[in-house]
């Protein structure tokens, strides 16, 4: 089992068995990229990091969007399931990113546009379901501290 | 930008490998039809920048921004 060891301005030097790396071959939209890999500083913690393997200060927070959202559902065109190459027997792994903020109320993460990772390669794509918002609340019942 | 006028059936060609078809004018909409490489993903253009701007603010977080313990949805 070989290793690979990258970069990380969040993180320092990071080994990752090399068989862990992703890649995208469209990158990440408006981000671009080509090679990233799904790191868990906590394995029993909600939030993975989607780390760039090229650019050090490249990385977003993901998480696994059934973990929150118990009836979540991704309905995909058929030119992007053509794109990504495989069926939902494969089970390919999907995350979607996270947006933090300084309150829980305002952490959101997306369910419109979640990342779909099969056989080392990397989309992400449109989820062209109902219900399945660019900022979804993670923590809904958290409350907004009032301001003045 | 490049502005071309196109009637419908008339079509556009960006490089060898992506055309645009001008199908037709509905009311106000024109239904456009796209050929491109199986790679070469396509958006709304909306939808694509709503997601640029998740994706920049999700890569702007920095580990001590995200809670260790989340609450499970009911």
């Amino acid at each position: 089992m070989s290793t690979l060891t990258f970069e990380s301005t969040r993180f320092g030097t990071v080994e990752i068995d090399e068989e862990a790396v992703i890649e995208f071959p469209a990158g990440l939209i408006g981000l671009g990229g080509a090679r990233y890999a799904v790191i868990a500083a906590d394995p029993d913690a909600p939030f993975a990091w989607l780390h760039s393997v090229e650019e050090p200060d490249v990385a977003l927070p993901v998480t696994d969007p059934w973990r929150h959202f118990g009836d979540y559902a991704v309905e995909l065109s058929d030119a992007d399931t053509a794109r990504i190459g495989a069926s939902e027997a494969d089970d390919p792994a999907v995350w979607v990113t996270v947006r933090a903020a300084s309150e829980l109320s305002g952490f959101s993460c997306n369910l419109r546009a979640p990342i779909v990772i099969w056989n080392g390669c990397g989309h992400q794509v449109i989820n062209e379901a109902p219900d399945a918002p660019v900022r979804a609340p993670l923590f809904p019942d958290a409350v907004a501290v009032p301001t003045a | 930008m490049l502005i071309i006028t196109r009637k419908p059936g008339e079509k556009i060609m960006l490089g060898d490998d992506v055309v645009i078809h001008v199908m037709e004018i509905v009311g106000n909409s024109v239904r456009v039809g796209i050929q491109a490489p199986r790679s070469l993903p396509v958006y709304r253009e909306e939808i694509w920048d709503a997601v640029r701007e998740e994706n920049r603010a999700a890569a702007a977080a920095m580990p001590a921004a995200l809670p260790a313990a989340a609450r499970r949805a009911a």
